[in-house]
């Protein structure tokens, strides 16, 4: 068994695909249209080109549950996806420049540093270094 | 900055689980010095005595802090070096001991056993994929 693809679920795919690609740099992999509202839409890592891909799922417009368990993660400022950086102090000021919102700055947490922002599709999304 | 849930519990956690800076510095150190020394003998006694601790209490700082003792986390980057090594076309035991190995033997066996697949079969895999992606 292998991890293939994970889910990120998002309020709005076309605006969590520029987010996710134009600003944290990751790159579309792939792009089906299933219904109206409703796309296979995955990314991977530019890094990991064939790792495990991320489904940007449109579940909290289709799914209540999925929607309100969305809203109090985000209201509570709680991250469910954490992403893996070299150099934490760098990419928050990258990310910052191009107007991500952090709630918690660069932290040591024990053995490592992190950081949260806000997606802008309705999630707190944890920066992660291993600290040296 | 709103004080969040999220930012109370990382405050308490931090507060009950992180507030020792100190031996925080020194397993952070071993670490380093594993990273940096992976091919070679794994000496608990010289590495403590370089963090200025004693051999046991370092190997149980480092198992609490990263749940994984020294050696299993040297393996780990023996293997991933090996990875590297064998997707650049390294021999199986020349890899073996670049990265610190010193029997081909165990090597394929801890190899096996961490990705599924013996360094061969793993090295005959990533050139045919790196040669139909060319």
């Amino acid at each position: 068994m292998k991890v293939h693809v994970l889910s990120i679920p998002v309020q709005n795919q076309q605006q969590a695909l520029q987010f996710y690609t134009e600003k944290l740099g990751f790159i579309k992999k792939i792009d089906i249209t299933l219904t109206e509202s409703n796309r296979w839409l995955t990314i991977v890592s530019k890094e990991e080109p064939d790792g495990t891909e991320i489904l940007l799922e449109p579940s909290p417009n289709h799914f209540e549950p999925a929607k309100a368990y969305q809203q109090a993660l985000f209201k509570a400022g709680i991250p469910y996806t954490q992403f893996l950086v070299d150099d934490i102090l760098k990419e928050v000021e990258r990310l910052q420049d191009l107007g991500v919102e952090f709630s918690v700055p660069p932290s040591d947490m024990g053995m490592v540093s992190i950081a949260v922002f806000n997606d802008t599709c309705g999630n707190n999304i944890q920066l992660v270094q291993m600290r040296s | 900055m709103i004080m969040s849930h999220y930012l109370n519990e990382i405050n308490r956690i931090k507060h009950c689980c992180f507030n020792n800076e100190r031996q925080i510095q020194t397993v952070l150190e071993a670490r380093n010095y594993i990273t940096n020394h992976f091919d070679e003998e794994l000496k608990l006694d010289q590495l403590s005595t370089l963090q200025l601790s004693s051999k046991f209490h370092l190997l149980r700082l480092f198992k609490r802090y990263y749940g994984i003792t020294p050696k299993q986390y040297q393996t780990e980057k023996r293997l991933e070096r090996s990875k590297q090594l064998l997707k650049a076309g390294t021999a199986v035991a020349e890899t073996c001991y670049e990265v610190g190995f010193e029997s081909p033997a165990s090597f394929c066996t801890l190899f096996k056993a961490r990705f599924g697949c013996s360094p061969s079969a793993f090295q005959k895999i990533a050139i045919f994929t790196k040669s139909k992606n060319i």
